[in-house]
């Protein structure tokens, strides 16, 4: 089982960057004949309609496709070492990489499916390639369980909807990249800044109660096992900061003068907290240090 | 307020500040969005700091000397910055005054917020207005009319059934010349706004309870087969520590489980018992036992020369010696008015004097901090010092608890249900409603208006227009003989 879960773990990486690719050239073979035809594709996400007799015209359907082989192959990497471990494969920093991408991956290929805007793609895959590049550069051993994380159902709950949470903030991060780097009016070819800017929006929507279940459950948890709900940990002051960035987020877009563009700068540095707080226990230490020798 | 109309003194003669436009003031700051998120903005900007700077242990920060030594020891760290970040409080971030005070402004300004919001909420919920005039027709983000070849009434019945079918509540006003129809489903939804933000209140007043009237030990040392130890902080609750077990992963020194079954007593009745693991604490009415730490206790026995027992039970190894390879407990003697260290080399740790199934008796006098006497006793023997005469009866282990009693945690809990709660609540049922307006035209016929004035929302745009579909369908085949 566990050489299975390597093995899917292995192809998710090469399929999520297989994937990746396929959109990172389309885009470009698009931009190109857009370029050389002066051709105006038509449709919402603009970036795979016609492009006349280049043969690339189907990459972006590839990059589809294979985006749902790397969800199936990490689903099967995460499943496998679930069966290996006895326990959620969410432990150390190994397994919790390989779960932040499975997340970044799943919710994407959700919103694809919902929004068709592929073009997302291009600053999404990277995040997860970047998770799991980070996840094959850490020890894949399955580790003892130290006693505080002997408790499968609020270990399982409470980094699943973690996961979930930091997979739609990917997908509020990307919107709002491309929001921003569009002048207002927004550049032919890349999506809408309103269709972004309400992409953004959903995902702060489904993310936002997810990380107050994250917070919550955590805190019931820590309550059981550290006896407080709440102890000022550093890796739950960065969780609070990244729930009252997404916070001030929902609220700056009722506030006249910070919808748009301030808004989306919200999502990005409201991003940059969440992979903070994902990867901080590595440097700032705290209860919860399990995966780097610490632990308590 | 009423203002001043009659100056008191020579003072009221110059500028005239009325007070209603001061509190008028305030009350907008508090009221406006704008004042809520600069708040969480700051709030979030304090947090990062507390995040990113080391904090200063709550029993560090009560002691002054410790505090120094503590700020000593991370000096190197932030060097010059040392200093101003401790100034402005920052090493303690979570209690400073900072932190206290947005913490407050944003209270003031979600209760400002919701106090003006509900009654709007509560108007819309239970009283909507159901006529609108003609320039809302004209200018709602969605709208769409049509002609009916049925008379107002009959039409109406139609819209009534589309709408029923739709799960959205009808309310009808023909008081005027045309029949104005409001539909609208969830119009409970927008209190989970208010539910969401009381919610923040509610975990906050919890917490607060919690810290003025809660307790907590968070090092409470029970040693195996001593008598039961008192807990703290008036719950006339003690414990006592039955047995102690932990195993180890092979091959390492992680623990796979560590579990102690404790009593707990009141007024000498057992009142509760239980295997005490750290997912798995015991609770006695709101007072809960975690299972923390633990180590190794000496069971020992003092006797004066008359052989008279001053002391007889198991010393919990609490300390570490500075380099960590002895463990150290201690007792006091008060009726020698000595102090007793009892030393034991750390686990995993070879120590030519103190061998394993061994430990060192130190007989400290008041007032020195050069032991009067030591000896090393083995377990089962005795051995004199200082006059006295010290039995090591056997090896013995502590259970380290973390005794907690939170009466705050109610309002935590249940603030922390509500949030949940009322996110959903605001995010998944928004509260939709249309207007449509029913005009008789010359001809005896129908003129049909819908609009919303839902804000930009791609699913509710498409259940807008399934319903005008509904709608014509429905009127259509309502005149059809």
């Amino acid at each position: 089982m566990f050489k299975m879960s390597e093995y899917s773990f292995v192809a998710g990486t090469i399929a999520v960057g297989l994937a990746l690719a396929c959109y990172v050239l389309a885009f470009i073979a698009v931009r190109i004949a857009r370029a050389r035809t002066g051709l105006v594709a038509a449709g919402v996400g603009g970036e795979t309609v016609v492009v006349n007799g280049s043969g690339m015209a189907g990459l972006a359907a590839y990059g589809s496709l294979i985006t749902s082989l790397a969800l199936a192959f990490l689903t099967m990497s995460l499943m496998f070492r679930t069966i290996a471990s006895g326990h959620g494969p969410f432990v150390n920093m190994y397994e919790f990489a390989i779960a932040f991408a499975w997340g970044v991956v799943a919710v994407y290929v959700y919103f694809e499916h919902r929004y068709h805007q592929r073009m997302l793609s291009v600053l999404v895959l990277p995040v997860a390639l970047g998770l799991l590049i980070y996840a094959t550069m850490q020890p894949a051993d399955i580790e003892p369980l130290v006693p505080a994380l002997q408790n499968n159902l609020l270990l399982t709950i409470h980094v699943a909807v973690a996961i979930i949470a930091y997979g739609t903030f990917a997908i509020a991060f990307a919107s709002a990249v491309l929001y921003l780097i569009q002048p207002d009016g927004g550049i032919p070819g890349l999506p809408k800044p309103e269709v972004l800017d309400s992409i953004a929006h959903r995902a702060v929507v489904i993310g936002f109660p997810f990380l107050t279940l994250t917070i919550v459950f955590g805190a019931l948890w820590a309550n059981i096992a550290w006896g407080s709900y709440w102890s000022w940990d550093p890796k739950e002051t960065a969780s609070l900061v990244t729930w009252l960035l997404f916070g001030s987020y929902l609220h700056a877009r009722v506030v006249r003068g910070w919808r748009g563009r301030r808004a989306a700068w919200l999502l990005v540095i409201g991003f940059a907290a969440a992979i903070f707080t994902f990867f901080g226990n590595l440097f700032f230490g705290g209860l919860h240090s399990y995966a780097t020798g610490g632990g308590n | 307020m009423k203002r001043a109309t009659e100056p008191i003194d020579d003072l009221d003669v110059g500028l005239q500040i009325p007070i209603s436009d001061i509190f008028d003031r305030i009350w907008r700051l508090f009221v406006s969005m704008r004042t809520g998120l600069a708040l969480i903005l700051g709030l979030a900007v304090l947090s990062l700091i507390g995040t990113l700077l080391v904090q200063a242990p709550p029993e560090v920060k009560a002691d002054p000397t410790a505090y120094a030594t503590w700020l000593d020891s991370i000096a190197p760290k932030y060097g010059g910055w040392t200093r101003i970040f401790d100034s402005a409080g920052f090493f303690s971030m979570f209690s400073s005054v900072w932190f206290r005070g947005v913490t407050v402004l944003l209270v003031t300004s979600i209760v400002a917020c919701s106090i003006r919001r509900a009654p709007l909420l509560w108007r819309r919920a239970v009283h909507p207005r159901i006529a609108m005039g003609d320039s809302f027709f004209a200018n709602a983000p969605l709208t769409t009319v049509f002609g009916a070849n049925s008379n107002p009434e009959a039409t109406l019945e139609a819209v009534r059934r589309v709408l029923r079918r739709r799960h959205l509540r009808v309310s009808v006003d023909s008081s005027g010349g045309d029949i104005h129809v409001h539909a609208d489903r969830f119009r409970w939804g927008p209190w989970g706004t208010i539910a969401a933000h009381l919610s923040i209140i509610s975990i906050l007043v919890g917490a607060v309870i919690g810290a003025t009237w809660g307790y907590r030990d968070n090092s409470l040392a029970v040693a195996v087969g001593n008598a039961p130890v008192a807990v703290g902080g008036g719950t006339g609750l003690t414990v006592a520590a039955r047995s102690f077990s932990a195993t180890y992963y092979p091959g390492g020194s992680t623990p796979s489980d560590y579990s102690s079954v404790l009593a707990v007593y009141r007024n000498g009745r057992e009142v509760a018992s239980q295997t005490v693991r750290v997912n798995q604490p015991l609770q006695v009415g709101d007072v809960a036992f975690h299972q923390a730490y633990f180590g190794g206790a000496v069971a020992m026995r003092v006797q004066d020369a008359a052989g008279k027992v001053l002391f007889d039970e198991a010393v919990p190894l609490l300390l570490a010696s500075t380099d960590g390879k002895e463990s150290v407990g201690r007792f006091s003697l008060p009726e020698v008015g000595a102090t007793v260290y009892v030393v034991e080399a750390a686990s995993g740790v070879v120590d030519p004097s103190i061998r394993a199934g061994q430990a060192k008796v130190e007989v400290y006098n008041p007032g020195s901090d050069q032991p009067a006497a030591t000896s090393v006793v083995s377990q089962g023997q005795s051995a004199p010092v200082a006059g006295l005469m010290f039995t090591f009866v056997r090896e013995r282990q502590f259970a380290g608890l973390m005794v907690a009693r939170d009466p705050g945690a109610p309002l935590v809990w249940g603030g922390a249900v509500l949030l949940v709660l009322g996110i959903v609540l605001v995010f998944y049922f928004p509260h939709r409603r249309i207007w449509v307006r029913l005009r008789r035209d010359e001809m005896h016929t129908t003129e049909v208006r819908l609009a919303s004035a839902q804000r930009r929302d791609a699913g509710f745009a498409a259940h807008f227009a399934r319903i005008a579909d509904d709608i014509k369908a429905a009127v259509k085949a309502a005149h059809t003989p």
